[in-house]
């Protein structure tokens, strides 16, 4: 038996050959899998759970035949589909888990997070985060209508639409004294995010302690999984 | 042989209308448009590079043309002094805007046909007034409305001339 983690698929309807590749990846590997563990980015943007748009549907319904079949999920938020909300994870036969949840990972205790508040070097990101994480802010962005959330989100992209794409190597990636700082907070000797799509695993030392990051990828030309078993874990990548 | 007269100096550019022909062409049309003059270098990052040709000095951003393919894959590098094209996070959305690398910056090389690898098109380099460009990589900065790294004091293209 395994758990598998995935991250950044930034499922969108211009990008149907990612959603293929993960539908086969649902049917053919997770279906043997005790649990997968989605973290974030999973899809490109959220609106609300009252989105009607197919992709949504077609993949709740996926999600839930896996479920079904005895395949626990469990669903984090990223920077992109934070607004995911607990109707649609139960449609999609999913459990919303909170951002820095610990698991207990075959005996080793693991911290799960998106991984852009471990990115405190971008602190115009940090700014908006705080901003869109706010639950007030959530909640009157979701009183609107569909149609305006629609508009807004539009209007956001745009914004990060600005020809500013381009930063400075260091801050895409994440702090290593947060990273320490949330590992030390949490008391854990392993850490798993995503976001940075920088796939890898790291060792580090916390306290003459042997610690591990691993860091999950993002689905391209290349779909990605951490594949936990009773014996390791393996860091897989396979061309979609 | 394309100069940039700011408030800080001359900077003189050489195009490489071999490897990045539309890009450089792009960038030639804009000058000869008139299009750079008035605009402000307008994020300045030491370590990293500076940004201009967009805005003018009231941070009004100019409309420009339509957006050009992203010729990042010709093999040109970002390295310290040469040019390439600033841009969204669609590879293909570079309009007039358009940085200095004062800093190699090898991760902003092209190293694979998807979003996230297509990297910044290098179009040319600047063949003189590269203390200019050092000058105004060290002035002082601070946010401005959306923006940050704006220098506090404008960086200003009075004029961009061909000769």
């Amino acid at each position: 038996m395994s758990q598998l983690f995935i991250s950044d698929l930034h499922l969108n309807d211009s990008c149907p050959h990612i959603t293929r590749a993960f539908f086969h990846f649902l049917r053919t590997r997770a279906i043997h899998a005790e649990a997968l563990y989605i973290l974030g980015d999973f899809f490109d943007v959220w609106v609300g759970d009252d989105d009607d748009a197919a992709l949504a549907q077609e993949v709740a319904s996926e999600l839930n035949q896996l479920n079904q079949q005895g395949v626990a999920i469990y669903f984090m938020h990223g920077n992109r589909d934070f607004l995911l909300g607990e109707s649609y994870a139960t449609k999609a036969g999913m459990t919303l888990i909170n951002e820095d949840v610990v698991i207990d990972l075959y005996g080793t205790p693991t911290l799960l997070t998106h991984g852009d508040s471990l990115c405190t070097g971008d602190a115009q990101y940090q700014q908006f985060r705080t901003m869109v994480r706010n639950a007030a802010w959530q909640q009157e962005f979701l009183s609107q209508s569909l149609a305006t959330r629609r508009a807004i989100a539009a209007q956001l992209r745009e914004t990060s639409q600005s020809m500013n794409s381009m930063k400075k190597e260091d801050i895409m990636d994440v702090a290593q004294d947060e990273v320490i700082a949330q590992m030390q907070q949490a008391n854990v000797t392993r850490l798993v995010h995503g976001h940075t799509h920088r796939p890898a695993r790291h060792i580090l030392q916390i306290n003459d302690q042997e610690c591990e990051r691993i860091v999950l990828g993002d689905w391209h030309d290349h779909g990605w999984c951490l594949n936990a078993t009773s014996s390791g874990l393996t860091l897989e990548s396979w061309a979609i | 042989m394309i100069t940039l007269h700011t408030n800080y100096g001359d900077i003189v550019i050489e195009l490489d209308f071999d490897k990045a022909p539309k890009t450089a062409a792009n960038f030639k049309q804009y000058v000869e448009d008139g299009f750079y003059n008035g605009t402000i270098f307008h994020r300045v990052i030491d370590g990293f590079m500076i940004q201009g040709g967009g805005f003018t000095e009231d941070f009004e951003q100019k409309e420009t043309r339509a957006t050009i393919e992203n010729e990042a894959d010709n093999g040109l590098q970002n390295l310290t002094g040469t040019l390439a094209m600033a841009r969204t996070n669609d590879p293909h959305s570079a309009t007039a805007q358009f940085f200095i690398n004062v800093k190699d910056n090898s991760f902003l090389n092209h190293s694979g046909k998807n979003s996230s690898g297509w990297g910044y098109c290098v179009f040319g380099k600047v063949t003189g007034g590269m203390d200019v460009v050092n000058k105004t990589k060290g002035v002082k900065t601070g946010s401005k409305g959306f923006h940050q790294d704006v220098p506090k004091e404008a960086v200003i293209i009075q004029s961009a001339t061909i000769a």
